[in-house]
């Protein structure tokens, strides 16, 4: 095989892992920080394509727009979601926010297949069609977009949690909840706030990487699958962890769709993570160096 | 559960198919039969192990494929079809309890859904052996002792019996050592770790055990309804086993099968459509998870004695 075809295969896989990375990252900032694993992510991430393709193939709305506009809505679905699920479960066993989550993902799907039926939709973005030939490598204007965004949301989500007060109170809070309280941090608040900036990322991610796939109510099963491997191999609650899996995870499944064929390309994800709990069970990134 | 109360469960379950010669009626009744087996499947794991796994589906689907492929390629017989498919059952949930019971509760939770989702996607690509998408047509009637199973009596009363059964294993394997040993681990796992007990090994028991419930009524489930595609190893399925469990009673023997019963009749008498019965499952879910995490009975009590009070 030509050195230029591994070279393609690579940046494929690199874009393709930055995507991801980014549909992971708002799953391994809640766990990271509440410890709850959030089985609704793949439908927060659903209901956010489904408001962007709504607001620019329905209201006629820009994409840019309307991707700002859909982020937006998202972090308010994310307050109203830790309302729901995550506050009343802080306390109790992992179990109960597990199970709460998984309601609360039943329920948007299938809210959204009433409204909107179950027949594929997609929408187009003015990248579209755009291409870039780097070196004889060729690169795609959405997937250029979503790489950027990835990047954008992994600096901008450290920095944050870094230099706010906010973000800090957050990290305090994924050390010691009880030390929280004790020292007057609103843990309701807080849990609240991690909500709304996991909502908003997951958001960020379907707006950029929703319009390279057809959207369908039952979508939110292939993101999971995905975001759950890249956290589970890149340490639980693990934010940087889950960036280099997702690359990795990326790169993997381009080399081996590249060299064996594309129908090898689903296991990868879940047999790279049945080996890595079965070498590393906490992640090859651990807990050690989380958030 | 007393003699007297388990002895008219007994005779109305019999006596059914005799009273209401309905086939509509008796259809139901064989289908929450076979959710009596799988909510037992889950109350092994989830009740007396205390694991929430979302791999039910998984076996049930893995039994269902494996009867429907062994009757329709291989001309095999109910009793070979039926016991291979508990055995596979089985062995999936010893592939995926190997792995995902030493780790954490929340990996052991996301190894059960993606193993779920993966198998879903196997059955989906496969198509030399599962015609993918198009599921298989046409799975024959199993035959047992040389008769076919064949018509809605006969079937209630198979699938019957395996209900007894799973319940009658159920109570058995609970009041047994290894019983006592699941328990103590569901309730301190860290006591019975220092008492000596292989936490692992036990709770690998309990979901191997599980995975044979599950598997053999997936079996049935492939001979009954004569056609088996990807949507086996639907969420769905875990969806409504969970809140038949947990709303029934997680961890006690005749709550699941109360949970199975109500919740195989209430769709049928409400005539709710498909869409609005998963959005209106998801509600139920949820309340039970904020409100009621130990059943619908604690609750009942629970209300009553609050009423007491004021």
């Amino acid at each position: 095989m030509s050195a230029d075809l591994v070279l393609q295969l690579i940046a494929n896989g690199v874009s393709v892992g930055l995507g991801y990375a980014l549909a992971a990252v708002g799953l391994a900032l809640l766990f990271g920080i509440l410890e709850q694993v959030n089985f609704a992510h793949g439908e927060l991430y659903m209901l956010a394509a489904f408001v962007v393709w709504w607001l620019v193939q329905m209201v006629g709305l820009p994409y840019p727009a309307a991707a700002a506009l859909a982020i937006a809505a998202m972090a308010c679905a994310g307050v109203l979601f830790a309302r729901v699920a995550l506050v009343p479960t802080l306390d109790r066993s992992a179990d109960a926010a597990i199970l709460a989550t998984l309601a609360v993902s039943v329920i948007l799907q299938n809210a959204v297949r009433l409204v909107f039926g179950a027949t594929p939709h997609s929408m187009s973005t003015p990248l579209e069609g755009m291409t870039l030939l780097v070196g004889g490598v060729l690169l795609f204007g959405q997937r250029l977009l979503v790489a950027g965004a990835a990047v954008v949301a992994f600096l901008g989500l450290t920095l944050f949690l870094r230099l706010t007060s906010i973000g800090q109170a957050m990290r305090a809070m994924a050390q010691n909840k009880r030390a929280c309280v004790m020292v007057g941090i609103d843990v309701r608040r807080i849990t609240g706030w991690t909500a709304a900036i996991s909502a908003a990322l997951t958001g960020f991610a379907a707006a950029t990487i929703a319009p390279l796939f057809d959207l369908y109510p039952s979508m939110g099963g292939d993101v999971v699958f995905k975001s759950f491997a890249v956290v589970i191999i890149g340490g639980m609650g693990n934010i940087a962890g889950a960036a280099v899996a997702g690359v990795a995870l990326g790169i993997a499944e381009a080399l081996v769709g590249g060299y064996l064929g594309s129908a090898f390309k689903d296991g990868i994800a879940f047999a790279a993570m049945i080996l890595v709990l079965l070498v590393r069970p906490h992640g090859l990134f651990g807990r050690a160096v989380r958030v | 559960m007393n003699r007297r109360a388990l002895a008219a469960v007994v005779l109305i379950a019999l006596a059914l198919p005799w009273s209401v010669g309905s086939p509509y009626v008796l259809h139901i009744g064989i289908m929450t039969l076979i959710f009596v087996v799988l909510a037992q499947s889950l109350n092994l794991v989830l009740g007396y192990s205390g694991l929430l796994s979302l791999a039910t589906p998984a076996f049930f689907g893995v039994g269902a494929y494996t009867a429907a492929i062994m009757a329709l390629k291989l001309d095999a017989g109910g009793a070979a079809t039926i016991t291979a498919a508990a055995a596979a059952g089985a062995l999936t949930s010893l592939a995926i309890g190997v792995p995902s019971l030493r780790v954490s509760r929340h990996s052991f939770v996301i190894v059960t859904l993606s193993a779920t989702l993966l198998l879903q996607v196997i059955a989906g690509n496969w198509e030399e052996l599962t015609r993918g998408a198009l599921g298989l047509p046409y799975v024959p009637a199993p035959r047992l002792l040389g008769l076919a199973i064949e018509g809605k009596i006969a079937w209630y009363n198979l699938t019957l019996l395996f209900a007894a059964a799973a319940v009658l294993a159920t109570h058995l394997i609970v009041s047994s050592p290894a019983g006592r040993a699941m328990i103590a681990t569901r309730d301190n796992e860290t006591l019975a770790k220092a008492v000596g007990f292989d936490v692992v090994r036990i709770r690998l028991f309990a979901f191997c055990v599980s995975g044979a419930f599950a598997g053999s009524a997936g079996a049935l489930y492939a001979h009954y309804i004569t056609f088996v595609d990807p949507g086996v190893f639907g969420f769905d399925f875990s969806e409504v086993l969970l809140i038949m469990v947990i709303l029934g009673g997680a961890g006690t023997l005749w709550g699941p099968v109360l949970g199975a019963v109500a919740f195989t009749l209430l769709p049928e008498i409400l005539r709710v459509a498909p869409e609005t019965r998963s959005l209106i499952y998801g509600f139920i879910l949820l309340g039970i998870v904020l409100y009621m995490p130990f059943g619908l009975l604690p609750w009942l009590s629970g209300v009553s004695r609050r009423r007491a009070k004021t």
